[in-house]
């Protein structure tokens, strides 16, 4: 993944959610190590403060942990966690637009449903 | 750690004022942007730290010292722009070898195989390399050295994209290996925003902002829409740019002190938003007109 520089997001917030994407995918798992700031400098070419920030929001949001001398780790239930507050926050936000669209180019609820619908199928096969 | 302090730093030439009161202080081991317009006085400020310039008045102080005719100084900073002359009577690998000598953290091996990565040859001369190669030589000279306070001021000029975005890795590299205080000026914000830690933009000779560089970010929003929608929202103020779509529409970038309700009430009721590309962000911030360049047609 490259960073999108156009986001409104700063890269240290980029970088947090790639990293949720990462635990969320299974790629690390729980009580498993997690990149350190420098990897992640290498990574994304970026300032290895810039990517200390990324970490440490995860761990003020208690998805990631410190072990003193031995860097940081998933923590337990992590990913359970993470998928809650993605639907909370990020596919509530999108639905929203969703609706607000459909409101704006009259499409009737039905036809939404059917769209949506027609979408999930085709998520289906390019799986 | 502070390694660069100034204090309502000045510096005329004859009337006019190339840098004005300017305060600022940059910590130790951080990568500093510096961005400003043509004649803003980056030049200036940068030769002010290193010691070739004396200030007019006002106080600047690097490692503690005041840095003007300081050997201590002089011995653990580097300037590198493209007024730097390099000897033709030696070839490059002797150049290297001769300036090595100078820096007490001096990579030889570094110097070595960055040349042969950008592909200069030790035999060759200064004065037959192209721009972009004189500029590559600059570079290598300047991460070597491995000065505590490395500056560059436009370091990339001539050189290719491909070349830039390496040098700018190797530059990553070997700060995180060997942290130390880096001032980097450039024209192409968007292209070094990533390895910044901060970012310091003059305009006009005084320092306008300087903010890590993450806030920079969130720092300006752009709407596109209705114009009496957006204008609702936005207080004069607030405007950094504006420019007239079609009938009744606007681009409008403003100061960001919206909170996500706000943003979110905006978007449904069918304005766009967007955010404001650090280049041209920049560009608003250090610009003497709102209307920018089409002021200038409207009038006729």
């Amino acid at each position: 993944m490259l960073l999108n520089p156009d986001s409104l997001k700063p890269i240290y917030m980029q970088i947090a959610e790639w990293l949720e994407l990462e635990i969320l995918r299974g790629s690390i798992a729980s009580d498993e190590k997690i990149y350190s700031q420098y990897q992640l400098a290498e990574m994304f070419n970026i300032n290895p403060a810039t990517a200390a920030k990324g970490l440490s929001m995860l761990v003020e949001e208690n998805l990631l942990y410190k072990k003193r001398g031995l860097g940081m780790f998933v923590a337990p239930q992590a990913k359970e966690r993470i998928r809650t507050k993605r639907i909370n926050e990020s596919l509530q936000q999108l639905v929203l637009e969703v609706v607000a669209e459909a409101g704006r180019l009259h499409v009737p609820r039905e036809e939404l449903v059917r769209m949506i619908e027609m979408a999930e199928q085709s998520f289906a096969e390019g799986e | 750690m502070i390694c660069i302090e100034s204090e309502s730093l000045a510096k005329s030439f004859g009337k006019f004022k190339a840098v004005n009161n300017l305060s600022f202080s940059i910590e130790e081991n951080k990568i500093t942007g510096l961005v400003g317009r043509n004649g803003a006085g980056k030049t200036t400020l940068l030769k002010l730290l290193a010691g070739y310039l004396l200030p007019s008045s006002g106080e600047v102080r690097v490692f503690g010292q005041t840095p003007f005719n300081n050997l201590h100084v002089a011995a653990n900073l580097i300037f590198i722009d493209d007024q730097l002359e390099l000897p033709d009577n030696l070839n490059l690998g002797e150049t290297l070898a001769a300036i090595g000598q100078f820096y007490a953290n001096w990579r030889a091996e570094l110097a070595r195989g960055l040349l042969d990565y950008f592909s200069l040859q030790p035999q060759q001369y200064y004065a037959n390399l192209s721009k972009g190669m004189k500029s590559s030589l600059k570079m290598i000279i300047g991460i070597a050295a491995r000065c505590p306070l490395t500056i560059f001021d436009e370091p990339t000029v001539g050189m290719d994209v491909a070349v830039r975005k390496d040098f700018y890795r190797a530059l990553l590299k070997d700060f995180m290996q060997y942290p130390r205080t880096i001032i980097f000026s450039s024209h192409l914000l968007s292209e070094i925003e990533e390895l910044l830690d901060d970012l310091l933009l003059i305009k006009a000779g005084e320092k306008y902002l300087h903010l890590p560089l993450d806030e920079l970010k969130g720092y300006a929003v752009g709407f596109t829409g209705q114009a009496s929608i957006i204008n609702k929202m936005i207080t004069p103020e607030q405007i950094l740019y504006q420019r007239q779509l079609g009938k009744d529409s606007i681009y409008l970038v403003a100061r960001n002190t919206f909170n996500q309700e706000i943003l979110q009430q905006a978007r449904l009721q069918g304005v766009e938003i967007s955010p404001v590309a650090t280049d041209d962000l920049s560009i608003y911030l250090t610009a003497q007109h709102k209307g920018g360049i089409d002021n200038v047609f409207s009038r006729t």
